[in-house]
């Protein structure tokens, strides 16, 4: 049997802490939301759906969730038009330009949620956007915009600089030239960006705790209020749900690329 | 010569303080096989940019026959163009490729099948039609870009390196392929390299240009015989270059002095008749023979054996060293260093340059 050398006990012990310490946390809401009693807690006696059929039945979680939903794929759908625009225009110009543009647009990544929330509450109240959906997704498109163009930037980043020449010599003007050849070579980058966006937007909550009252109410702002209010285990429920999707999702996208 | 199908005229194109282009002209005839060779920064990619319509031209005026040209954007221009890098579409298969030109011009669908199956056998790549480009060897993506650059039957192709990518046994295979593809289409071809060989072994004529000013044009062998300045006659082949004295002129032929050693040389057009200048010898072109046989004694200092021909720098007292390079298989000696022979060559071989 080959020795096994200390260094290697020693990586794999870590990797082993690291991946627990990562996915504990997670883990722990599951039997949490099985629980029979009433505040979150772990299961008493028996285990329970109880919240889970308590989600299914408020109509204030299933608006939230409903709500989360359509702002996020309009936020989704907006970031992906105005960021792989963005980053096809920088990769047709890619001057020094282009590449300052590039920085400033990923700034939102860059500036803490906190105060950027507070430039979006400042500036919404002159504009009136104060707890509206359209404010949220004004606010929401800007912090996915540079998902989108990191994206799309990575996708377009072996593209040969001759292709929009061999393309317009061969008699497509700019624009079909954008579109026959360019966008579809950006499309991978466009769909990473777009399932980013919407997870950007469907994440969201300092913001959102910043420009909205009671008209609006997303689903992270739902389980916010959730546990100030009372410690309700619907949230864990929720919780479990949103894992669970996430797992189906991402199970999907590994066997399409496997 | 008729009417050039494509005309070039006092082009200029400035880069800061460099001139990429320095009033450049030139006419280009129907149907030719025109080389542009020269270094990197000749100039030679900016002009076939500026025909192409990539880039404005600063100064002058480029002509398609009798139609202006110079600030049309290129899709209208209807030239073929084949790159470097291949540049094919990555997201279409060879088929959507070659039919890409033709669909823009919304031709019928049994139109564009039928052309692209042509121009895909024309270039041996029928049975790929289906593969994406990935899937393609080097040598195979820039058959399917000629392909691709010549399905809609365009006035000119323009070839910017084509061949620069590929390895050295292929490339000598696409220039038979590129030269006798264009004995068979009469299309007008532009070529652009730095590589002297493919300049010399496809193009009908060639244009040398150096710093965006042209150096010499003309047939292969005009120019490889015949170079006007020390530029193109080092650049186009290998040259020796001997600085001598004119001491008389008899028709084309110059009587020319160097130290010691008196021969003729030809006067190259433009080039000085009188006075001090610099003369032009091809390594080929000098034989190497036995001590006394030839007229000027040397004596060998180093050989390279290359296979075909074998390169020898010979070293004369004055002159200095030479580089001769002579047949392997017709050798009445076996050059070998220190050995003395003596080094001779015709009337015709030696040109003298005029100053660039």
């Amino acid at each position: 049997m080959m020795p096994v050398s200390p260094f290697r006990i020693f990586f794999q012990t870590g990797a082993w802490m690291v991946t627990a310490f990562l996915v504990l946390p997670l883990l722990v809401v599951i039997p949490v939301s099985l629980t029979d009693t009433s505040y979150i807690g772990l299961p008493k006696e028996h285990l329970s759906l109880q919240h889970y059929a308590n989600y299914f039945a408020s109509p204030d979680w299933l608006k939230a969730t409903w709500t989360s939903i359509w702002i996020g794929t309009i936020v989704a759908t907006c970031a992906t038009v105005l960021g792989t625009s963005f980053a096809i225009g920088c990769w047709f110009l890619s001057d020094r330009a282009s590449a300052i543009a590039r920085w400033v647009l990923i700034t939102p990544i860059l500036v803490p949620p906190v105060v950027q929330s507070l430039g979006f509450y400042r500036f919404w109240v002159k504009l009136g956007l104060i707890d509206t959906s359209t404010g949220v997704i004004l606010a929401h498109t800007l912090l996915a915009l540079p998902y989108v163009s990191i994206s799309v930037f990575a996708a377009l980043a072996n593209l040969d600089r001759n292709i929009p020449r061999a393309a317009r010599s061969l008699g497509a003007s700019v624009r079909q030239t954008v579109m026959a050849v360019i966008v579809p070579a950006a499309r991978p980058g466009m769909l990473t960006g777009f399932v980013f966006a919407f997870i950007v937007s469907f994440d969201e909550i300092v913001g959102v705790l910043f420009i909205t009252v009671r008209r609006v109410t997303t689903l992270p702002k739902q389980i916010w209020e959730g546990i100030q209010d009372n410690i309700d285990p619907t949230i864990a429920s929720v919780a479990t749900l949103l894992v669970i999707l996430t797992l189906i999702v991402t199970a999907i996208g590994a066997l399409r690329r496997s | 010569m008729t009417t050039p199908i494509l005309s070039v005229s006092n082009a200029v194109k400035r880069y800061g303080d460099v001139h990429a282009l320095d009033h450049v002209s030139q006419d280009i005839a129907d149907g030719e096989f025109l080389t542009l060779l020269g270094p990197s920064g000749s100039g030679k990619t900016t002009l076939l940019s500026a025909i192409a319509g990539f880039i404005t031209l600063d100064e002058g005026r480029i002509a398609l026959r009798d139609t202006d040209i110079t600030r049309q954007p290129p899709e209208h221009r209807d030239f073929g163009m084949v790159f470097q890098g291949y540049a094919l579409f990555p997201t279409m298969t060879v088929r959507d490729n070659v039919a890409f030109p033709l669909k823009v011009r919304k031709r019928p669908a049994a139109e564009i099948r039928a052309r692209v199956d042509e121009c895909l056998d024309l270039v041996q790549m029928g049975q790929y039609a289906d593969r994406m480009p990935s899937q393609l060897s080097g040598g195979q993506q820039q058959r399917v870009a000629l392909a691709r650059a010549l399905s809609f039957h365009p006035q000119v192709l323009l070839l910017d390196e084509p061949l620069s990518a590929l390895d050295k046994k292929l490339r000598a295979d696409l220039q038979w392929e590129l030269k006798a593809l264009h004995d068979r289409l009469g299309v007008t071809f532009i070529y652009v390299t730095h590589d002297q060989e493919e300049a010399l072994s496809m193009s009908d004529r060639i244009v040398i240009l150096k710093d965006g000013k042209i150096q010499q044009d003309g047939k292969p062998g005009e120019l490889y015989n015949r170079p006007v300045n020390s530029f193109v006659a080092d650049f186009l082949g290998k040259s020796n270059f001997i600085d001598v004295t004119v001491t008389g002129a008899e028709g084309d032929l110059l009587h020319c002095e160097a130290k010691g050693a008196s021969f003729p040389a030809i006067a190259s057009e433009n080039g000085p008749r009188s006075g001090q200048a610099r003369a032009a010898l091809r390594p080929e072109r000098l034989r190497l023979a036995a001590p006394g046989e030839e007229f000027l004694p040397a004596r060998v200092r180093q050989v390279s054996y290359l296979g075909e021909r074998c390169q020898v720098i010979v070293t004369h007292d004055t002159l200095g060293d030479l580089l001769v390079s002579c047949p392997t298989w017709k050798t009445d000696i076996t050059p070998a260093p220190d050995l003395p022979v003596s080094i001779g060559w015709d009337r015709d071989a030696c040109v003298l340059l005029a100053p660039e």
